[in-house]
């Protein structure tokens, strides 16, 4: 597992030289902005339930079928496993945006993921659309852009407007969510 | 590899947990002094080459290293030395035993080599050669702390 210092020293490795002030310039950036990065990851772990509960509810509201008999979201206990699973990928995303670094997501959660949920029989187009709306919600929430009350607290008074970088890069990593599962 | 935040992520994925506010704390302690780890990192950069030089000579100035060796002292010096400038970036000991510990010692002593004259160059460099001229006094405590480990693993 990396994480935004070790993948630069890793990349240096590669070229067997010691690390200057040019190449230390986006770790300078990463280290100040890390209170707006601790902020953007609270405002994932604190709603947890919330993001991957509305996900799963959503997903199943564009497709009642789901939880008809039949669907793949029947009978509840199947529903409870999508669940459980939103909340996985949702963990995984806060390890790598606190970390600055995919690897973590990639090595831990997603290697693998879409021959496990072919094998099961999980229909991965819902489980991308769950994806997707895990990151409109996460972005809104991180960047205050959410309809009602502001959703997390964090530890500095800064206000999401600030966390619009933090959460594209969020962004980008349910994107990897996505692209593993298509 | 260990540094900065993957000690705190692998601790929270191996509980299955997301990340707490006790974690946070200890990455926003890691960023804090992440300012001197960074400056260290910088600084030995620009002067790797110089610290070398100055560690062989002193180290073959008394005579009892084979004079046909030390250049290859010299590149394995300053690969401790770019590892070490590798963990200051990384905020954790992970390039130093990935790279520089593990088998290393074994190589050396394989191959015959003294470890003492690798510990003397790096003792040299810790005590002998100002730091304090290059960098700040926090990144010269960040940076003798590395030294201090690799010479401790090297003994």
């Amino acid at each position: 597992m990396l994480d935004a210092f070790s993948r630069t020293v890793v990349s240096a490795d590669a070229k067997g030289a010691a690390l200057g002030t040019e190449d230390l310039a986006n770790l300078r950036k990463y280290v100040a902005d890390a209170n707006k990065r601790i902020d953007a990851t609270l405002a994932i772990t604190q709603n947890v339930s919330c993001i991957a509960a509305d996900a799963i509810a959503g997903m199943v509201c564009e497709n009642t079928g789901l939880t008809q008999p039949g669907g793949h979201c029947y009978p509840t206990r199947r529903m409870a496993a999508c669940l459980r699973d939103g909340e996985i990928i949702l963990r995984y995303v806060s390890y790598a945006l606190l970390a600055g670094d995919p690897s973590v997501l990639e090595d831990r959660c997603l290697n693998g993921l879409k021959e496990t949920y072919l094998a099961l029989g999980v229909p991965t187009s819902n489980a991308i659309r769950a994806v997707e709306i895990m990151k409109i919600a996460t972005v809104a929430i991180m960047t205050e852009t959410n309809t009602g009350r502001k959703m997390f607290k964090g530890i500095n008074s800064g206000s999401g407007a600030q966390c619009q970088d933090i959460a594209a890069e969020a962004a980008s990593y349910f994107d990897l969510v996505t692209e593993a599962l298509s | 590899m260990k540094s900065a935040v993957t000690t705190v992520v692998s601790a929270a994925d191996a509980a299955g947990r997301f990340p707490s506010m006790s974690d946070f704390e200890s990455v926003k302690g890691s960023f804090d002094r992440a300012k001197a780890r960074l400056e260290a990192a910088e600084k030995l950069a620009s002067c790797l080459d110089k610290f070398t030089n100055l560690a062989v000579d002193a180290v073959y100035q008394n005579g009892s290293y084979e004079q046909a060796n030390k250049d290859k002292c010299v590149r394995d010096i300053h690969h401790y030395l770019r590892l070490i400038n590798y963990c200051l970036v990384t905020g954790g000991t992970g390039p130093l035993d990935e790279w520089g510990i593990s088998g290393m010692r074994e190589i050396i002593r394989i191959q015959l080599l003294p470890t003492a004259a690798y510990i003397e160059a790096f003792i040299f460099i810790r005590d002998e050669i100002k730091i304090n001229e290059v960098m700040s006094q926090q990144a010269e405590t960040e940076f003798k702390g590395l030294l201090d480990y690799l010479i401790n693993a090297l003994a």
